[in-house]
């Protein structure tokens, strides 16, 4: 990776609710890439982005971003730097009281003084970009998954960020909304110079577009790279989720006490 | 038995980590006054939904009081000849009690619930998630204006109520029954203060209206965001809401009438 790093993790320890989190996750995201975080469901990948985002804060570690350490920025600092970032959340998150135009349209009015005209302009251009400058009139409810998450994607870049993170694109989505995801993600970190961090489980589609990857499991990072590099990984942990094998060193059986004796056999019969 | 004592002590600390956190959420709220251009427009949205759409409720039951106080009223007062303070009756129970207090418990119904079910719903969705990743604070975005609203709306929808009650107690008392109208309307106007009584019931509905409207937003913001915290969210809205009105209008009209 020649390119610089845009965020820096270093030893970060996250806990919630007595459980621990992040064990000393260290994490390196180059600027102009995209870069794919994976691991099972409940490894803490969301929690991941919203430390990024400075939602959380680490219990200790450091998170840097575009050279600000976020967890010691002072609530207006934050709010600053987020404008620079783009999130694109699982449900979309659309403010459901407002049509897709006007969704599209509320970082602009925000954050910027543009008139209006201007305003109609740039959402107009973001729409187009989705594939929906033809769906503005439509409120939230009466949109497909994959068009609420395209309208997501629209507003989160409606300023232009330097980053853009995207929580489980993929997940619960038909193959044509993935495939259109696939390409809006892709395009977009070209013509836009865009960061990009993605969530995801699905190995197939994020190994397809990413430059960079990495698996976080058990609050650690178990193994990181480029697409070819993770295939050949050495780790069978590794290998058991990039191939989705059922048994291995994550095992199939949640612990539990000896089958025999939860189904009352023990000793005697054979 | 030390199991016991043990939950009673975290439920104990539970209730105070919960009121720490609400007395920080309204601080917060408060911190950031709303910005006269960009804030307005929100406030008169939120005035409409909380305020005006209450109307309804609120007119049909202060009718409904007002003229079940009159018949009430005229019953018992007929027995001592003098159903003519009927007005002056059905006027200070009103102004100094029933107003306030039937508005703000059907308030935290209506709107209190209402708020609740929404915050709760807007973050169940990760709607304020969002919005706090644009950088835009979801507590002076959303919250802000509710809150404003309901402490704004309520005081004038109890006026409203208490004007309804007596021109519906007129109604019964004067139309049906036969009280001579000015009777009804001198006595009242002799009886009741203009500081006393009017100013203190609205200073009442005051204070229940930030009551409310707080509780409302906090318990929509402090849930957990899933079907079943939302639905106890909005459940505690109106039951907080209800016994803390309850509880502060006796503190209230003690130290307002209590001096004998």
């Amino acid at each position: 990776m020649e390119s610089s790093a845009y965020i820096t993790l270093k030893d970060v320890v996250f806990s919630r609710s007595g459980r621990r989190i992040f064990d000393g996750v260290s994490l390196t995201i180059p600027k102009g890439r995209i870069t794919a975080i994976m691991g099972p469901s409940g490894t803490g990948k969301t929690t991941l982005l919203r430390l990024i985002g400075g939602q959380l804060k680490p219990d200790s570690g450091q998170v840097n971003v575009a050279g600000h350490e976020v967890p010691r920025l002072k609530r207006k600092a934050l709010y600053t730097l987020r404008e620079k970032m783009g999130m694109l959340f699982q449900s979309g998150a659309l403010f459901t009281d407002l049509s897709v135009y006007e969704n599209v349209a509320f970082p602009l009015r925000v954050h910027t003084r543009l008139p209006e005209d201007m305003i109609r302009d740039i959402v107009l251009m973001k729409l187009e970009a989705v594939g929906l400058r033809g769906a503005r009139g439509l409120m939230p409810a009466e949109l497909s998954g994959g068009m609420t998450r395209r309208v997501a994607l629209a507003r989160s870049i409606a300023l232009d960020p330097e980053l853009v993170m995207y929580d489980e694109p993929f997940t619960g989505q038909d193959p044509i909304a993935m495939g259109v995801l696939v390409k809006l993600i892709r395009d977009l970190n070209s013509s836009m110079g865009l960061t990009s961090v993605m969530v995801s489980h699905d190995v197939k589609e994020s190994l397809s577009i990413c430059h960079y990857a990495c698996i976080i499991a058990d609050g650690k990072v178990i193994g990181e790279g480029t697409p070819e590099q993770l295939r050949a990984h050495p780790s069978e942990r590794v290998q058991q989720f990039l191939n989705g094998e059922p048994d291995g060193p994550v095992p199939f059986h949640y612990p539990a006490s000896s089958a025999a004796s939860d189904f009352g056999v023990t000793g005697g019969r054979a | 038995m030390t199991d016991r004592i043990a939950a009673l002590g975290r439920r104990g600390l539970d209730i105070i980590a919960s009121l720490g956190r609400s007395g920080r959420f309204l601080a917060g709220v408060l911190a950031g006054i709303p910005r006269p251009v960009s804030g307005f427009p929100l406030l008169v949205q939120q005035l409409y939904s909380v305020g005006v759409l209450s109307l309804p409720i609120v007119l049909v039951s202060g009718l409904f009081i007002g003229m079940v106080l009159a018949l009430q009223g005229y019953t018992i007062l007929s027995d001592f000849g003098s159903e003519a303070a009927i007005g002056q009756m059905i006027a200070l129970t009103l102004v100094r009690e029933l107003g306030p207090v039937v508005t703000a418990l059907l308030f935290a119904g209506r709107a209190g619930s209402a708020l609740t079910a929404e915050i709760g719903l807007m973050k169940a969705t990760e709607q304020l998630s969002s919005m706090e990743m644009m950088g835009v604070d979801p507590l002076r975005r959303v919250i802000a204006p509710r809150l404003w609203a309901g402490f704004i709306a309520m005081p004038v929808l109890a006026v409203i109520f208490t004007v309804v009650g007596i021109w519906g107690g007129m109604l019964v008392g004067v139309e049906w029954l036969g009280v001579f109208d000015g009777a009804y309307w001198g006595n009242m106007q002799s009886a009741v203060n203009f500081v006393d009584d009017v100013l203190n019931g609205v200073i009442k509905s005051v204070v229940f209206g930030f009551v409310c409207a707080w509780i409302a937003v906090y318990q929509g913001y402090d849930c957990v965001p899933t079907s079943a915290g939302i639905s106890s969210a909005t459940t505690k809205t109106v039951v907080y809401s209800s016994l803390a009105v309850l509880g502060l209008d006796f503190a209230l009209t003690a130290v307002m009438f209590g001096d004998f």
